[in-house]
C-alpha cells in the first residue's frame, strides 16, 4: 500500500428495499489519518451504506476496497481482521460480560490459532492491552463492572474502546454522540481526536449533531435519499445551500 | 432417614441426565432464538447408534460409545444446523419450531421402523452394585450417573466462561451482529452451540439408556420432563437448567415414594404451572425485552 492509497474506497455504491432506493451510486474515498463526516436527513441512507461496506447487508452493484485491497462480498468478521472496526447506533456491549472482559474480546480474534483459542490463555494475553485502553478513555472505576449495568454514554465510551481495540486503521462511527450528555460527549470526541492523532487511524462518523461533527471532522459527506448532494470543508458544508435545503426540506 | 437418602440421591442422578437434555434447549435457545422440539428424540436416538455399533458392526462397547458419539454430533449437530435450522430460520422461529416437531415425529418412527418397537437392552456403563452408606443402600449406577452429568456441566460452564471460544460463543448469543463486526466467526459459533448440544443429547441418552432402556418412544417423556425443566430453572441460563433438571428428579422420586406414584408424570406441569404463574423467567433466569 502506498502512502497514497485510500485506506477505504467506494465505487458506485447502490441499495435498494423493493422500490425504495435507499443508497445510488455512491462513491468516496477516505485517506490515511482522515476524519469523514457521513451526515443527512434521516432515511438518507447512511446506515445502510455502513451496511454494505461491512458486508453486513449485500449491495445491488458498487466495490469496495480496503487499504488497496477488494473486500466486495466478504463478511464483517473478515473486515475486521483487514483493520476496519465499527460502532453502532444502538448500544453494542455484551452486557452479561465485565467492561475488562468486553474489550479483551474485541481484541483477541487478531490472536492465536483454533488451538489457542480452545486451549490458550483465557484473556489471550491481553489484559494489560485492554487495560490500556481501559485507561485511555478513563473508564478504569468501572473495568469490573458488567456492561449491562453501565449507563448510556458510559457504555457508548466502552463501544468506542472495542472498536480500537484490535489497532484498526478504519473505525466506521455510528452516531457516537446520540443519546449521550454534554460531560461525556466532550471526553468522547477528546479522546476520538487524540487516538487519531496517535495512531494515525481513519474515521467515518454518521452524526446528527451537528456541533460535535463539524468539530471532528475535516472533511464531510452529505447524503439525501440516499445520493451525495455535497462534499466539503466543514465550513463549506455549512453555508451550502443544497444542504440547507435538504435539512430543511425547502 | 435412609430411605429418604436413597431417594434423593436417586432423583439427583436422573434429574441430572434431565439437566443435560434441558441444557441443550438452553443452548439452542441462545444460538437460534428457537426452541428444539426434537430434543427428546436427539437423546433417544444416540443409543441407537450404539446399538448399531454393538449389533452390526461388532464394536466392543467403549468404541460403539464414541462411534456413537461422533454420529450423533454429525446427524443432530451438524446436518441438524445445515438440513433444517438453516433453511428454516430466514422465515423465523415459528416455522423452524414446527420443523423440530416434524423432525421429532420423523425421527421417532423412523426408529420404530428401522430398529423395532419393543424396548431393547442397552448395556450398563457402570457396574450394577450397591453401596452401603449410613444405612443408606445406594446404587452405583446412580451415584455415577450423577457424578458423571455433574462434571459434564461443569466442563461446559469452564469451556463457556474460561476459553476464548466459549467467551465468543456467549457473545454471539448476547450480540451477533457485534460480534461478528469484532471479528467473531459467528456462523461457526453457532455451529459449536448446535455440536454441543447433540453431544450433550447423546451422553443423556448413554446414561439413561441402561435405566430406560433403549426405546422409539423415550423421546417423549424425556423432551417433554428436559423442556419443563429449562423453563422451571430459566430457559437462558445453563445453570437454570441445571437447576430446574435436579428439582424436577427430586420432585419425581420424592412424590412417588412419599405421595403417590398415580399423578408422578402429572408433577411437572403442576411445576411448570406454579413456576409460570409466579416467576415466569425461572427460578435463575433473567427477563428478555424482545424488540418489535
Amino acid at each position: 500500500m502506498s502512502a497514497g492509497t485510500p485506506v477505504l474506497s467506494v465505487r458506485d455504491m447502490s441499495k435498494s428495499f423493493g422500490a425504495i432506493h435507499a443508497v445510488q451510486g455512491v462513491s468516496f474515498d477516505v485517506m490515511p489519518g482522515e476524519i469523514l463526516g457521513l451526515i443527512g436527513p434521516n432515511g438518507s441512507g447512511k446506515s445502510t451504506l455502513f451496511n454494505c461496506i461491512l458486508g453486513q447487508l449485500t449491495p445491488n452493484s458498487g466495490r469496495v476496497e480496503v487499504n488497496g485491497q477488494s473486500v466486495s462480498g466478504r463478511r464483517a468478521c473478515d473486515l475486521n481482521r483487514l483493520g476496519v472496526g465499527r460502532t453502532f447506533q444502538q448500544l453494542s456491549v455484551f452486557p452479561q460480560m465485565s467492561v475488562l472482559d468486553n474489550i479483551i474480546l474485541a481484541g483477541q480474534e487478531h490472536r492465536g490459532t483454533m488451538l489457542g483459542r480452545l486451549f490458550g490463555a483465557p484473556d489471550a494475553g491481553l489484559t494489560a492491552d485492554a487495560d490500556q485502553m481501559i485507561r485511555f478513555f478513563r473508564l478504569d472505576h468501572l473495568r469490573d463492572t458488567m456492561a449491562g449495568a453501565l449507563s448510556y454514554g458510559q457504555q457508548k465510551l466502552v463501544d468506542a474502546a472495542m472498536a480500537f481495540m484490535a489497532g484498526p486503521s478504519l473505525v466506521l462511527l455510528d452516531e457516537p454522540a446520540g443519546g449521550v450528555n454534554l460531560t461525556m460527549l466532550a471526553n468522547l470526541k477528546e479522546r476520538l481526536v487524540a487516538y487519531n492523532r496517535e495512531h494515525g487511524t481513519s474515521f467515518v462518523v454518521i452524526e446528527h449533531n451537528m456541533e460535535f461533527v463539524m468539530s471532528l471532522c475535516t472533511r464531510i459527506i452529505v447524503l439525501a435519499e440516499g445520493r451525495i448532494i455535497a462534499e466539503g470543508a466543514p465550513d463549506e458544508i455549512r453555508s451550502n445551500q443544497t444542504v440547507i435545503d435538504a435539512y430543511l426540506g425547502g | 432417614m435412609s430411605q429418604f437418602l436413597q431417594v434423593l440421591l436417586s432423583g439427583l442422578s436422573t434429574g441430572s441426565i434431565y439437566a443435560l437434555a434441558a441444557i441443550g434447549f438452553t443452548l439452542v435457545w441462545q444460538a437460534a432464538q428457537t426452541v428444539n422440539f426434537a430434543q427428546g428424540e436427539f437423546v433417544m436416538l444416540p443409543a441407537f447408534f450404539v446399538l448399531i455399533g454393538i449389533h452390526w458392526l461388532h464394536m466392543p462397547l467403549w468404541l460403539a460409545l464414541i462411534f456413537g458419539l461422533i454420529v450423533a454430533v454429525i446427524v443432530l449437530g451438524l446436518l441438524f444446523k445445515k438440513l433444517i435450522v438453516e433453511p428454516m430460520l430466514p422465515n423465523g422461529g415459528l416455522p423452524l419450531i414446527i420443523a423440530t416437531m416434524a423432525l421429532s415425529i420423523l425421527l421417532k418412527e423412523g426408529t420404530k421402523q428401522f430398529y423395532g418397537a419393543e424396548a431393547q437392552p442397552y448395556p450398563s456403563l457402570f457396574p450394577q452394585t450397591t453401596l452401603h452408606m449410613d444405612g443408606a443402600v445406594v446404587s452405583v449406577q446412580d451415584l455415577l450417573n450423577l457424578v458423571v452429568s455433574l462434571t459434564i456441566v461443569v466442563a461446559l460452564t469452564l469451556f463457556l466462561n474460561r476459553t476464548r471460544t466459549g467467551r465468543c460463543m456467549q457473545a454471539t448469543a448476547q450480540n451477533p451482529a457485534v460480534a461478528e463486526i469484532l471479528g467473531v466467526n459467528t456462523k461457526r459459533m453457532v455451529l459449536y452451540t448446535f455440536l454441543i448440544n447433540a453431544a450433550l443429547a447423546a451422553l443423556a441418552s448413554f446414561l439413561i439408556s441402561p435405566v430406560y432402556l433403549a426405546k422409539f418412544s423415550n423421546g417423549e417423556t424425556l423432551g417433554l420432563v428436559a423442556f419443563i425443566a429449562a423453563i422451571v430453572g430459566g430457559f437462558n441460563q445453563i445453570r437454570g437448567a441445571l437447576a430446574g433438571g435436579l428439582l424436577i428428579g427430586v420432585l419425581d422420586n420424592l412424590t412417588a415414594t412419599y405421595v403417590t406414584t398415580e399423578y408422578r408424570a402429572a408433577l411437572p406441569l403442576v411445576l411448570l404451572i406454579v413456576i409460570i404463574l409466579w416467576r415466569p423467567q425461572g427460578l435463575l433466569g433473567t427477563s428478555e425485552g424482545r424488540k418489535v
